[in-house]
């Protein structure tokens, strides 16, 4: 209290200080480490301080890089699959409302089925998406959610009019498809967009160097090596053996460190590239396909007036096959397919994709002759020629991959956890080895001087 | 500066800090929740547009020609079969089928029966009275369903036999084509919902009104003071008066007796303010065919057919009118 009393009444009472005191003070503290065992002290207080900086921040960082590593599969992982499994339900609503009517007035029970899976499915994925979407996406959500049942409304009046054999209800079911493609399916996509880049942004946190412990670890080495030079040579003694076994603790834990943060990073990266890269690229190829099959349903329905569906299948199909049936969509997955059954599942998709542009020309070319029902019987007729059938051979395979796909993005995501598993006990440990390590062999030299 | 004062600064300083702690460690709980607010606005049929564009006046010269006038048939009409050599008619009697042109998206006139998928219709009953003219059959003849911009095109280079396909003569098709008799009057009127106590387009005045995209009865509406609102189909016009999205629709009583067909809450009101009469379009080439369609024409008004067809598709227009008079041009 005296050294604080007498600086403030410095300061408050007598301006005049005579410039020694500074220095006094300076060399009163500094007095012990003018002797070897004071400096001994302090040597040993700076390398503790150092362990347990070092030690501490790499057990906050490899926890908090544990958590991120779970959050990128139970959370991002899950979000996208929910946020696609919406995109999807909604896309094939779409297509298979506008293929049920092309079934004369009673629809056909499986696809009844289907579309009210869909509404399920959707309804299912949209409470997921919502419950995890943030501030900048709620409005698509908001927007799905009071669309939803307006587009289910359109669809039952459609379907009641055609059972009457009105063709008001083709008009109410393109009002009802304009309504998905304007306004339900463009949110839907925002949050698929939303949701693939939270994961790509969790996978990067989860995937960072961790530069600060490694900076605290580095130190601490360097001043290990340092309390050991000047240990030799004040005592003359080669090696001691607490430094020795600290520093070998500090060396295990900062390769224990690196190495874990690296091959997480490696797996989190194999995740994206064979995982959930490919899957996105299936999805929207799947998707692709879903709206050009209802365009080519919505061009027979719409009885001699759909050309602007046809226009809208033609601008699908390229994005989804490029012009000449290999390229597009489908073509960009094969090429960046990584493995055997995602090739083989995109070379089945591909070549149904070919006999479906080559099956829809003849459908086309029947319904602009004027024979309608030869072109609907080639479209959802029995045997397994119509596109309807070859649709869904395409989709199928494409279903098939983004499964394999998504089964392999959890299986990198899994391994990028457990490269961190025991992490923590570890380090806890190799931390109290570094520290008991430096201070038992330095107290035992500070003791020598007692 | 006793050490009682310290002490009580330092709690005081304490107790700052916790509290702006606490308070930013609340922070998250009070976040205010989303606030969406979603317009109830009905869905719009795809290519809706409201306004509507309004086409410019038509450019074609009225000309100096009857439109109704066509070519007198040649005495009684053949057995069937057994048509004279070197015509049209023995080309298609020797074919085995009548190819006729129509219209599959017009309900009650050339529609697709959505419950069986064949074609059905005024238009379509009509064809098949020429059919059973030629062949004694009505079933002796194939439909192609084309659209409005490929009537003339499908005439003229013989990928048809005729159209018949809710047609208005006027002198300029007659330069590329030539017409039957005529077989239908149409007219533009409205279309309101029942009970509405409107009775004519002069109510309509600045009301929104629907009508097809491009067609002349935007024109007509736009004059009548309403604000037209067009879709692509017109069907969807009925869509938007079930919704309330429009008071009225406004075109050719023709296609307006297909929509009050689809939906009793709905009637055909007015008096026609315009004049569409219908014919048979058919090669230039062919006059001989002409001449036999309308002494086909001639018989199915005369022995009752025409009035049966009209009451079997329209009698959502009212009781059938006699049939529309022959005039001839020679």
């Amino acid at each position: 209290m005296g050294l604080h009393g007498s600086a403030v009444s410095a300061v408050s009472g007598r301006p005049v200080v005579p410039p020694s005191r500074p220095r006094a003070v300076l060399h009163r503290v500094t007095a012990p480490l003018r002797h070897t065992p004071g400096r001994l002290t302090a040597i040993m207080a700076a390398v503790v301080a150092l362990g347990v900086l070092f030690g501490a921040t790499a057990l906050v960082g490899v926890r908090q890089r544990a958590a991120l590593v779970r959050g990128v599969t139970v959370r991002s992982g899950e979000l996208l699959v929910a946020a696609q499994n919406l995109y999807r339900a909604l896309s094939d609503a779409d297509a298979t409302a506008a293929s049920a009517f092309l079934s004369n007035g009673l629809e056909p029970p499986e696809l009844r089925a289907r579309y009210q899976q869909d509404l399920a499915d959707a309804a299912a994925a949209l409470t997921v998406v919502s419950a995890a979407t943030d501030g900048r996406s709620i409005a698509a959500v908001a927007r799905i959610t009071a669309r939803l049942p307006v587009y289910s409304g359109l669809i039952e009046t459609a379907r009641s009019y055609n059972r009457q054999g009105l063709p008001l209800g083709v008009a109410y079911l393109q009002e009802a498809s304009g309504l998905m493609r304007e306004e339900l399916l463009p949110a839907a996509q925002e949050l698929y967009a939303a949701a693939s880049a939270e994961l790509d942004a969790a996978r990067d946190r989860a995937a960072g160097f961790p530069w600060v412990a490694t900076l605290f670890g580095l130190t601490t080495l360097g001043a290990l090596g340092l309390a050991q030079v000047y240990l030799t040579r004040r005592t003359n003694r080669l090696l001691n053996v607490g430094l020795l076994v600290s520093t070998g603790a500090a060396v295990l834990l900062l390769g224990w460190l690196i190495a874990s943060a690296v091959a997480a990073a490696v797996y989190l990266k194999a995740s994206r590239d064979d995982g959930s890269a490919q899957m996105n690229l299936l999805a929207e190829a799947r998707i692709a396909g879903l709206q050009a099959r209802a365009d080519e349903a919505l061009t027979l329905v719409a009885r001699g007036n759909g050309a602007a569906f046809e226009q809208h299948y033609v601008v699908v199909m390229q994005r989804l096959a490029g012009a000449d049936g290999d390229g597009g969509l489908l073509g960009e997955a094969l090429a960046a397919a990584s493995d055997q059954p995602t090739r083989q599942a995109v070379e089945e998709a591909i070549a149904q994709c070919r006999a479906w542009i080559t099956a829809h020309r003849q459908v086309r070319a029947l319904d602009d002759r004027g024979e309608f029902n030869e072109a609907v019987r080639a479209t959802v007729g029995p045997g397994d020629r119509t596109t309807a059938a070859i649709f869904s051979r395409l989709d199928e395979a494409l279903a098939q991959a983004i499964t394999h796909n998504g089964q392999r993005f959890e299986r990198e995501a899994t391994s990028a956890g457990r490269a961190l598993t025991g992490a923590d006990v570890g380090f806890v440990a190799l931390t109290v080895l570094v520290l008991a390590g430096a201070v038992v062999g330095m107290q035992r030299r500070i003791m020598e001087y007692r | 500066m006793t050490v009682r004062h310290r002490v009580g600064r330092l709690l005081a300083g304490l107790l700052a800090v916790a509290t702006v702690v606490g308070a930013a460690g609340c922070g998250a709980d009070d976040q205010a929740l989303p606030d969406h607010r979603i317009p109830a606005d009905p869905p719009r049929p795809v290519g809706m547009r409201d306004p509507a564009v309004v086409p410019s006046a038509a450019t074609n010269s009225p000309g100096s020609c009857n439109p109704r006038a066509s070519l007198r048939p040649t005495g009684p009409l053949p057995p069937p079969r057994q048509m004279p050599a070197r015509t049209a008619m023995a080309r298609i009697v020797q074919r085995g089928r009548l190819v006729v042109g129509v219209d599959q998206n017009s309900y009650q006139f050339g529609f697709r029966d959505p419950l069986t998928g064949e074609l059905a219709g005024f238009d379509i009953d009509i064809a098949r009275e020429i059919a059973r003219g030629l062949f004694g059959d009505p079933d002796r003849i194939q439909f192609r369903a084309i659209s409005s911009a490929d009537r003339i095109r499908v005439v003229k280079d013989g990928t048809v036999d005729m159209v018949v396909r809710t047609m208005t003569m006027n002198c300029e098709r007659w330069q590329e084509v030539s017409f039957s008799t005529e077989y239908f009057t149409a007219g533009q009127r409205i279309l309101v919902t029942r009970g509405s106590g409107i009775e004519s387009i002069a109510q309509l005045r600045g009301k929104k009104v629907c009508a097809a995209d491009g067609s002349t009865s935007i024109r007509n509406i736009a004059a009548a003071g309403t604000v037209p609102v067009s879709v692509v189909n017109w069907t969807d016009c009925l869509v938007l008066l079930q919704q309330n999205q429009v008071v009225a629709v406004s075109t050719d009583d023709s296609i307006l007796a297909g929509l009050a067909a689809q939906d009793p809450n709905t009637q055909v009101v007015g008096p026609r303010f315009s004049d569409e009469p219908y014919g048979i379009a058919i090669s230039k080439a062919s006059p001989e065919l002409v001449r036999f369609v309308n002494a086909v024409l001639e018989k199915i008004r005369a022995d009752g057919t025409w009035t049966r067809i009209y009451n079997r598709w329209l009698r959502s227009l009212g009781p059938a009118p006699a049939p529309p008079k022959a005039q001839y041009r020679d």
